[in-house]
């Protein structure tokens, strides 16, 4: 499946002039803009009273609090991936495969709750699970609970949210692969003897492993450092990392503690984005 | 091959240009549409444009650009901007007052350009005009009115409100009561001494969690559930959240328990080196004016500091409000802050 990419061509020295001169706005946006402010997060995060320090590390680190905290933001990373993958997957080929007026229908159901606010959504869900909310009051009148179960603040409110909020960031990548997808493939695979089973997890899973992985990759990103979503829908019940490092710079004063969570956030949200595209390139998808 | 007609000296040009014009315009704006950005209580935000904001237009022909946040995110902002400062004037608790004149981030005030601040009664200018308080709102439980009214705040634990409760976080200045109150029900010592018990506080607080709905930093979403009846209390709610929209019918009250309620003086004060210095005065000084403390005051049923304005109707007996020690709640609310999410959630 994998097609090896034609080797660029050499470029005259002029146009690698014109080439540096065009990059250069996109390069120093980039240098000021993030790499300069990360290496000052870097730094704050080192220093203690006396100067160079690893306290804030090690406290954030060995105390059973904060590894917890650690702990929740990678909790809901790891279910909301999990979940969006589920409901995003065959949603993806929901889409793909419709034709005409269904498939722009499909696109602007995905599309346009983009554009509302995080902070509506959140207001939404507890609009929609407290106890009279139209979750409950259907779960009552199909007989499954009697009374109104308590659902907001709670992880799973969080986790609905969260899912609810990160869908679209799951389905546009693998929707991106699918589409692209030729049909006969499953066909040709039906010809050659595989059940539908085997098709799936021979050739249609493979070649939909780059869309998977970058769906993966943005989501666990996105939710592991979620800061409004919690904020509102569970609040400070349930502390994350965002939130923690919200309340240093805010509450505490303690920049070198929220800038070594920071770093931790940040340097975990890279190693998913690292361990993401080497399986993509060993998991031998579309190139 | 094409030739590119792309000179770098041209390009640095026109870049040049198209920054300088970008970063001067906001500012040529600015001067000529007489504008000034206020850091301020999100929650205040609505009954401020509503009807606060509209006078300072009328009486000044200024347009006030308002940022609405806790005052703790106000504080920080202040921090961060303290070489140029985009605040003219903030408008925030005591307690983080304190920390803002403590970091040098305030510039008195005096009477020769704020004269309302030889009006305002005895206590409510502080460090020498670092800030003044242009209103004194009070605190209790908030509830839902279909729910019954408390009669002591230790109706809060009452094990049939399980899940039911909300308070504020300790990072929100009113999240201090909660804590206060459970020192008192802790140690049965009066507010001004059990306000030092912290321990017994939290000791305390932490029977509370079974009966709490959410721990809340946002107000207005707080003030929401109660409306909706999902919550039937927010312990430590004040009189300029609850009365304002039980003003406007929704089925909320605010309630001084048994035991008493607070005081909880706001302030206004001028940023150091921020824009329009004598605009931010002259703002300064209608707040503190008898035409804009009518006005909070009938909206929002908190007591005006200039001494020329009635106490609104409904105002509770200020001898029933405790006052804290805040310089104690400032120096001490981070400490407080760390036990809270390690031992109370």
């Amino acid at each position: 499946m994998t097609e090896a990419m034609p080797a660029p061509p050499k470029l005259s020295d002029p146009e690698r002039r014109t080439a540096f001169l065009l990059s250069l706005p996109a390069a120093m946006i980039l240098l000021i803009m993030f790499i300069l402010p990360l290496g000052l997060l870097l730094g704050v995060s080192f220093t203690g009273p006396e100067g160079f320090s690893l306290a804030a590390y090690q406290r954030l680190l060995t105390t059973p609090h904060y590894l917890s905290v650690i702990w929740n933001s990678l909790k809901l990373a790891l279910v909301t991936t999990a979940l969006t993958f589920l409901i995003g997957y065959p949603a993806s080929f929901a889409i793909a495969r419709a034709r005409g007026g269904w498939r722009s229908l499909m696109l602007g159901c995905l599309f346009l709750p983009l554009a509302a606010s995080v902070i509506v959504k959140a207001f939404a869900w507890t609009i929609l699970l407290r106890s009279d909310g139209i979750i409950n009051s259907t779960l009552m009148l199909l007989g499954i609970i009697d009374e109104p179960v308590r659902m907001i603040f709670t992880q799973t409110a969080l986790i609905v949210g969260s899912a609810n909020v990160f869908l679209p960031f799951m389905i546009l990548p693998i929707f991106a692969v699918v589409a692209q997808l030729d049909p006969r493939l499953g066909e040709a695979a039906a010809m050659l003897g595989a059940n539908p089973a085997v098709a799936f997890l021979k050739v249609t899973l493979p070649v939909t492993m780059p869309g998977i992985i970058a769906g993966v990759a943005l989501v666990f990103s996105l939710s592991v450092s979620a800061y409004v979503v919690p904020t509102l829908l569970i609040g400070e019940r349930y502390p994350t990392l965002a939130a923690t490092i919200a309340k240093a710079y805010l509450l505490t004063q303690q920049p070198a503690f929220g800038a070594a969570a920071g770093v931790v956030l940040l340097s975990i949200a890279i190693a998913v984005v690292i361990l993401s595209s080497r399986f993509g390139r060993s998991s031998g998808g579309l190139s | 091959m094409y030739k590119t007609s792309i000179h770098r000296r041209s390009l640095l040009k026109a870049g040049g240009a198209l920054v300088v014009a970008s970063l001067s315009a906001p500012s040529i704006l600015r001067a000529q549409t007489k504008e000034i950005v206020i850091g301020g209580p999100a929650g205040a935000a609505k009954y401020f444009t509503e009807s606060v904001f509209p006078l300072l237009k009328q009486k000044l022909g200024v347009t006030v650009l308002y940022e609405g946040s806790n005052s703790a995110t106000n504080l920080q902002k202040m921090q961060a901007d303290s070489a140029a400062p985009k605040f003219s004037v903030v408008v925030m608790d005591d307690p983080i007052m304190i920390k803002a004149a403590d970091g040098g981030l305030l510039m008195p005030i005096s009477t020769s350009g704020v004269p309302n601040l030889g009006k305002l009664v005895a206590g409510a200018v502080h460090r020498d005009g670092m800030w003044a308080n242009y209103q004194r709102p009070w605190a209790g439980i908030a509830y839902n009115t279909k729910s019954g009214a408390p009669k002591a705040w230790a109706d809060m634990w009452d094990k049939a409100r399980a899940g039911k409760i909300i308070i504020p976080s300790i990072q929100n200045t009113e999240g201090f009561w909660n804590l206060l109150i459970a020192a008192h029900l802790e140690t049965g010592k009066p507010f001004a001494e059990a306000q030092y018990e912290i321990d017994a506080g939290f000791k305390k607080l932490k029977s509370l969690v079974p009966n709490l709905l959410n721990v809340y930093t946002n107000a207005p979403q707080a003030m929401n559930l109660l409306e909706q009846g999902e919550a039937q209390m927010i312990g430590g709610q004040f009189s300029a959240y609850t009365l304002t929209r039980k003003a406007e019918g929704a089925p909320v009250d605010l309630r001084i328990p048994a035991e008493g309620g607070f005081a909880m003086p706001s302030g206004i004060a001028k940023v150091k080196g921020g824009p329009a210095p004598e605009l931010a005065d002259a703002v300064i000084d209608a707040f503190l004016g008898t035409e804009i403390q009518a006005v909070l005051a009938a909206k929002a049923v908190v007591a005006p500091t200039n001494t020329d304005a009635a106490i609104p109707a409904g105002y509770p007996d200020p001898a029933s409000l405790f006052a804290p020690d805040w310089a104690f709640v400032a120096k001490e609310r981070g400490k407080w802050a760390e036990r809270w999410t390690t031992e109370l959630l």
